[in-house]
């Protein structure tokens, strides 16, 4: 065996270890969390219980976004995971409605992103719940070709979400601010943003 | 659009249906550990993939400097310069999957959510060039690897004419970059457009 030959299998080799120790040490999301356990940890009660109780939340922007049985459906899980997930890694005792809200809104932006995407689906309204199809038919007439924001702010209104909480949700400054307010604001702005625009447009992502 | 009349049409949805059924413990035990972006959006996994990938040609690249470094090969300028590509390469796949910080995404509010995703994108479509650059530069060491291989004189002859290794490498990596900006980067120019189109619509809006 030559040494090339050798020093090739000791490369491979060292490639296998390597690849085990990414496999055993990435980072995975569990396979269910133990929601029925006896043992389980306090909060995850806690998430339960908070999505158990603000699902109605969700169900509320679903009726502003969804058309389709099937849409409402995917958005619903889509919110529930994605709030879970912002309470899993962002979640205080404080701000736990918060990043339900944060979740509902942000999902629903990419649900309409979606929509706008070329594989648009049909935008005529169809449930399965007689009921259900003629509420959402009166209402979705009633609402008319609103924007998207005029959709949040509707969401906010019916969940009783007060509306200085839209800039935080939105991250624009809410409608109390006028034009002359925003152009002082735009001025404070502009000596924090002069520093060698290019590079650091170049170096500085966000 | 009367704000009373829909808020009576919103009091009037059925407080029980198909549609809008009480969450189970059970349903919610699967939702809650699903992934809320859809492939698209996600580029988590191919981030990884790619960082594992150049990691490992990382490796090769360092042991076949080294050879060249102790036997004063011909290669090593091209080795060199792969070492320093492959380097950038890593370098900017970690940053990209660092600031994207997946877990926190969705909790950002919604303008500076839909920049992110739009620097993400934008970055991503970026990160194509690089690709294209390091396979070049693979496929041509595994070429020199293999005909050292099986024809040596046919690489001695081949090792020592430097100048038709940096074209075959520029020639590969344009090719390689103008197939994956027919094939692969549309969609994700499609959608990077659809982003920044819907952010400046509720911009323009909220204004």
């Amino acid at each position: 065996m030559s040494f090339f030959d050798v020093e090739i299998q000791s490369v491979i080799t060292e490639v296998g270890i390597l690849l085990e120790y990414l496999r055993r040490h990435s980072k995975s999301y569990p396979k269910s969390i133990p929601m029925s356990n006896s043992q389980r940890t306090g909060f995850n009660t806690d998430l339960r219980s908070l999505l158990k109780h603000q699902h109605k939340k969700v169900y509320s922007i679903c009726r502003l976004f969804a058309h389709t049985y099937k849409e409402h459906q995917y958005l619903f899980t889509n919110i529930i995971a994605a709030a879970s997930q912002n309470i899993r890694h962002r979640g205080t005792p404080a701000n736990k409605e918060t990043l339900v809200l944060h979740a509902c809104i942000n999902m629903a932006a990419l649900h309409m992103i979606a929509l706008d995407m070329p594989t648009r689906s049909t935008e005529s309204i169809d449930f399965k719940s007689s009921d259900y199809q003629r509420a959402m038919m009166e209402f979705h007439d009633s609402m008319g070709n609103v924007s998207d924001y005029d959709k949040f702010r509707l969401f906010l209104e019916f969940e009783k979400v007060p509306s200085e909480q839209l800039a935080d949700l939105t991250g624009m400054p809410s409608g109390k601010y006028n034009r002359h307010q925003l152009a002082q604001r735009k001025e404070k702005e502009i000596p924090k943003k002069n520093f060698i625009p290019y590079i650091k447009e170049k170096l500085v992502w966000s | 659009m009367e704000l009373k009349k829909l808020q009576q049409q919103w009091s009037s949805f059925p407080e029980t249906s198909m549609e809008e059924r009480p969450v189970l413990s059970s349903d919610l035990e699967k939702i809650v550990v699903k992934n809320p972006l859809s492939n698209a959006f996600y580029l988590r996994k191919k981030l990884l993939t790619r960082i594992a990938v150049f990691s490992v040609l990382w490796l090769v690249n360092t042991w076949l400097l080294r050879l060249q470094w102790l036997g004063e090969g011909n290669d090593l300028y091209l080795q060199s310069a792969f070492f320093l590509l492959l380097s950038y390469a890593i370098y900017f796949h970690l940053r990209l999957l660092l600031f994207a910080d997946y877990p926190t995404l969705l909790a950002m509010p919604l303008i500076p959510f839909l920049s992110k995703l739009e620097i993400i994108l934008d970055k991503y479509i970026i990160s194509f060039k690089l690709l294209s650059a390091v396979t070049a530069f693979g496929l041509l060491v595994l070429f020199e690897l293999l005909m050292a291989r099986w024809n040596p004189s046919a690489y001695d002859s081949f090792s020592r004419n430097i100048w038709y290794k940096w074209l075959l490498i520029i020639f590969m990596a344009v090719s390689l970059d103008i197939l994956l900006l027919n094939k692969a980067i549309p969609r994700y120019r499609k959608l990077l457009g659809t982003v920044r189109k819907y952010k400046d619509g509720i911009i323009a809006k909220a204004r």
